[in-house]
Parts: structure tokens; C-alpha cells; sequence
């Protein structure tokens, strides 16, 4: 359909006033919001993960991106309209305490979003405590990602990954590290199931735990 | 045996260096009137407006200070009429003030080491610090005309400080921070980065460069292997922040000669809640053998002598010593560097 497909361009463009006014139209139209949403948002979104996987897009471009895709989540949401997005699995996602840091964390989310998870964000600064209510909020919960930025926050992440590792005898979760602080060697030693470099590849490896 | 000034002027060059310069030992980094005027934080100061109108924070345990954006601290709250929130602060400073800080320039044995005039934010981190992050780097996508107009205003701000600080200091290098990316991305596309900050930075580094300053050092670090194009068209000699993900053997094969790369030792890999010297030696010796000592210049990431953890930027430092002198026959106590400048 062309004005989808013309949707799933202004969001890869990032362009989000454009891709509000596209969606608003489709809606206008009556598409299914589940169409405009499996066919051009998600596509959209997967495409410039693919991009900035192969280093051919940059943080900014997945950021209007992104950002396109929420004010089109947001339209629909505003119409009431009705839609039952299909989740491969629920992911609790925060930056860990004494961190403020969003950027890295948002993008993330995006990414899990686009790959079909829903999304549980929890914010920044999470403490152990936080993550641990959250999970016990979240009985379908199947990973826990956790960011920092800040190497000065590692020994927090380490005892939030023990301490969720602690709280879960029966695995019912993964746990997943990440951010710029974060090293592959120091994700082995604090225990966490995952650490990636960056968001496509958190994506990426996130479905693997699922299937 | 060369002074590490002359040693540094010989790996920019190509030259014949005697060994690997040691981080940030011929760069000295030296103030302004503008940084009392509008101080850095020190640690446990939270909340406190800058000479911009930008509420920084500095909780103890952190490395380093950082914009608090919530809605309420946001200076610009509207791009389109962004005049109405961005006041430049004044760069009026009396010649006591000046004559102060030209003493300290003074203090420092200019053979040993560049004094280099230091100059943060930069015009990126500064739009970036006036309007929260992402929403400045959605901007540049939505409202570039706004943005081109801002940065204008924000260059010809920092051509006053740099009119100021070549004619009152005389530094013979700039240490100019401006982190253009995260790990592993630039936030922009080379063609964006182009578009907005290239002729910008090419005004305030060849102003630099015509009035007095030999070497342009300028600090993003972060992943900006793509705008080093961009980055030698605008003056810049040195890249330092230059982290491991840029594969800095290929860029020094790829532009050695006309950019030099200070870096390579990513806080992430040495500075960290029980460090130890040997992992900071086993980075050393790995980053070196990896770059040589032409166009590369083995120093910590971050934009200014120290570690986040005490005692990491020395241990660097005495790793660094010990392979100059296993490699080129040079003891450090035979160097005759100024003492260590440690700011962090």
C-alpha cells in the first residue's frame, strides 16, 4: 500500500512530523492500526537497526526514528482505537542506580520494541530494589536488561545481577548487560547471561533466549 | 635525548621519536578568565546554573558533572524562539583578570611541554547542554534552520573567547572537548556533522591556528572514525579520546601524517573498582604494540589527565615508562618532564 509505504520511508528518514501526518492519514482511511503498525513501523524501525548495524546509519538517525515510531504509537493510542500488538516476550529494562544516563538505554528499547517485545522501562538511577519489585510485578517477565554508562556504577550492577540471579533459582529469566562502562569480561564476572555492544545486536541476541 | 614537546612534534610528524609519548605529559592543559567566571563542579556540588543558564550536577561517586534535564531545567524550552532562553555570557574580563591567569601561563617551561589553552564544552555539547539531548539531536533533523542559527551564535561566541585567549595568553596548543559519538556510532552521519559543524570549527581552529597555536588537540571520546575527514579539513592535529572501537591502526595507516590519534586506553578497560597495574600494563603493552609510536600518542580516553579511580592514571603512566625503557633504552628519571599534571 503506497501510503504505508510512504510511512515506512518518513520514519526511516526520521522524520516524525512527517510520519505523523502519513499515520494520521492511514488512520483517517481506516487501515487496521495492526497494519500500520506490522507494516510500516516495525519494517521501518528493522531497517534502520539493519543500518546502523551494518554502520551505515548513526545515533541520531535511530533516535527521529524512534522517535517517529512513539508519536505514531501515541496517535493510535489517542483515536482509542482498538489494537493488540503480538509480543515475543516481556523485557524489563532500567540504568542502574547512581546512573543517569538515558540515550543508550531509549535506544535499546527501541530496538526491543521494533523486534517484537514488550517493553517494561523502568527508567534510570533503578536500584537493586527496583529491579526486584519489577520482576515480581512481571510474572511473564523473560529478561532483565540492565545499562550503565558509568564505570563508577559497576560493583551496583554486579549485585543487582546476583541478587536477581538469587531471586530466580528456577531461571526464569535472562539477564542482560550493556553500556559504556560495561565490558564483555566484567558482564562474565558479575554473571549476566548477555552483554552486547550495541542496540541491534541487544536485539538480536534478546530473540535468542526467546526461541 | 628529546624533551617530550620535541618527542610529541616528532610522532605528529612522522618524524624520528625516541619513544612513546607518555599520555598527557607534553600537553599542558592551562585556564581562562571565562572558567572562574563559570567553574567546572567539584564532586558533591548538584544543582548549580553555569554562565549559560545550564543546572549542572556533580553527586559524589560519578566521574564526572552532567546537564540535569528535567522539563523545569531545560534552557531552551521552545527551538523556534530559542533567542529568548540562550544568552551568551560575557567575555569581558579585566586585565588583572587576564594578568592572573597569564602568570600561570608563565609558570610553565614551554620546552617541555604545550600550553594548551582548554576550551569545554564544545559547539555540539553545548546544543546539546542547552536543550537535553535528544531532543537537540532531533533538531538538527526537524529545525535545522534554528540550529544552524544557534551554532552561529555559539561560534561566534567561542571566536570572542578565542580572540581573548590568543592575545592575552599566547598558548601554543588548544585542548578543545567536543564528544561527537558513543561507543560505537557517531550521533551524526558525516554528512550531517558536515553540514553544521564543519565550517563552524574550521573559523574557530583556524583562528586558532593563525594566531599563535601550533597544535589543535581536540577531545571526543567516543567511536568518530567516519568524521576524520572532516576532522583534518578543520584544523584539528590530534584526535585524543581516539577509543580502541575506531581501530586506530587502520586510521593511523589510513591518515597518519596529517592527524595524529591520542588514546586507545578506554576508561572501561583499566578504570574500574579494583584496577589493578598489572591489567593496566597488559593494556599499555597490548595498545602500543598494536599503534607504534608514529601518529599515536598511548594515553587514557578521557578528556584530561587522571582516572575516575585514583592512582590508574599513574599506573598508565609508569607502564608507559617501563616500556620506553625496555623498547628504546630511555629511564624515566632521565626525562626531563614537568612534574605530572593530574586535573581528575
Amino acid at each position: 500500500m503506497e501510503l504505508l509505504e510512504k510511512l515506512r520511508q518518513a520514519i526511516e528518514r526520521g522524520h516524525p512530523n512527517e510520519a505523523e501526518r502519513l499515520a494520521c492519514t492511514a488512520l483517517d482511511s481506516r487501515i487496521d492500526p495492526l497494519f500500520i503498525v506490522d507494516d510500516a513501523m516495525m519494517p521501518a524501525m528493522r531497517s534502520v537497526g539493519e543500518r546502523y548495524k551494518n554502520d551505515e546509519a548513526d545515533i541520531l538517525r535511530i533516535l527521529a526514528a524512534a522517535r517517529s515510531v512513539r508519536i505514531c504509537f501515541e496517535l493510535i493510542e489517542k483515536r482509542r482505537l482498538p489494537f493488540a500488538q503480538k509480543h515475543i516476550g516481556t523485557i524489563i529494562l532500567g540504568t542502574i542506580e547512581g546512573d543517569l544516563h538515558d540515550v543508550g538505554k531509549n535506544l535499546v528499547a527501541i530496538m526491543f520494541r521494533s523486534a517484537g517485545f514488550r517493553v517494561v522501562d523502568l527508567g534510570v538511577d533503578i536500584s537493586e530494589k527496583k529491579f526486584l519489585k519489577a520482576v515480581a510485578e512481571t510474572p511473564d517477565v523473560s529478561i532483565v536488561c540492565i545499562s550503565s554508562l558509568l564505570s563508577t556504577t559497576l560493583p551496583e550492577m554486579e549485585q543487582t545481577v546476583k541478587a536477581l540471579r538469587r531471586n530466580d533459582p528456577k531461571k526464569r529469566y535472562r539477564i542482560m548487560v550493556g553500556g559504556g562502562a560495561v565490558t564483555r569480561q566484567a558482564a562474565e564476572q558479575m554473571g549476566a547471561d548477555a552483554y552486547t555492544e550495541n542496540c541491534v545486536e541487544a536485539a538480536e541476541v534478546a530473540k535468542t533466549f526467546i526461541v | 635525548m628529546l624533551t617530550p614537546k620535541q618527542n610529541m612534534l616528532e610522532v605528529i610528524r612522522g618524524g624520528n621519536p625516541d619513544r612513546f609519548v607518555n599520555q598527557y605529559e607534553a600537553v599542558y592543559l592551562m585556564f581562562h578568565p571565562f572558567m572562574f567566571a563559570s567553574p567546572l563542579l567539584q564532586p558533591g556540588q548538584e544543582n548549580i546554573k553555569n554562565a549559560w543558564g545550564v543546572t549542572n550536577t556533580f553527586p559524589k561517586g560519578v566521574p564526572g558533572a552532567f546537564p540535569v534535564h528535567t522539563p523545569d531545567k531545560i534552557v531552551v524550552q521552545d527551538i523556534e524562539n530559542w533567542r529568548d532562553y540562550v544568552h551568551a555570557p560575557s567575555l569581558k574580563f579585566t586585565q588583572d583578570q587576564w594578568d592572573m591567569v597569564k602568570a600561570q601561563y608563565d609558570a610553565v617551561d614551554g620546552d617541555q611541554a604545550f600550553k594548551a589553552a582548554f576550551v569545554a564544552p564544545g559547539l555540539f555539547e553545548q546544543t546539546h547542554h542547552l536543550c537535553e539531548i535528544t531532543n537537540a539531536l532531533m533538531y538538527y533533523i526537524t529545525d535545522e534552520d534554528e540550529m544552524h542559527d544557534l551554532i552561529k551564535y555559539l561560534t561566534e561566541w567561542e571566536l570572542e573567547l578565542a580572540e581573548g585567549i590568543c592575545s592575552n595568553l599566547h598558548p601554543d596548543a588548544l585542548f578543545h572537548h567536543d564528544d561527537w559519538g558513543g561507543l560505537d556510532s557517531t550521533f551524526m552521519s558525516p554528512a550531517m556533522f558536515d553540514e553544521f559543524l564543519l565550517e563552524p570549527y574550521k573559523e574557530i581552529y583556524g583562528y586558532y591556528h593563525g594566531h599563535g597555536v601550533e597544535l589543535v588537540i581536540h577531545h571526543s571520546d567516543s567511536y568518530a572514525a567516519t568524521l576524520v575527514p572532516s576532522m583534518i579539513e578543520m584544523g584539528i592535529d590530534v584526535w585524543q579520546g581516539c577509543m580502541a572501537t575506531n581501530n586506530i591502526p587502520e586510521l593511523i595507516r589510513k591518515y597518519g601524517g596529517k592527524i595524529s590519534f591520542m588514546g586507545g586506553i578506554e576508561n572501561r578497560a583499566v578504570d574500574f573498582e579494583g584496577w589493578t597495574d598489572e591489567n593496566c600494563e597488559s593494556v599499555v603493552r597490548r595498545i602500543c604494540k598494536e599503534c607504534g609510536n608514529k601518529y599515536f600518542i598511548p594515553c587514557i580516553a578521557q578528556g584530561g589527565p587522571g582516572s575516575v579511580y585514583p592512582g590508574v592514571y599513574m599506573s598508565l603512566a609508569n607502564a608507559i615508562d617501563k616500556l620506553n625503557e625496555e623498547q628504546y633504552g630511555i629511564k624515566a628519571e632521565e626525562s626531563t618532564r614537568l612534574p605530572w599534571q593530574v586535573l581528575f
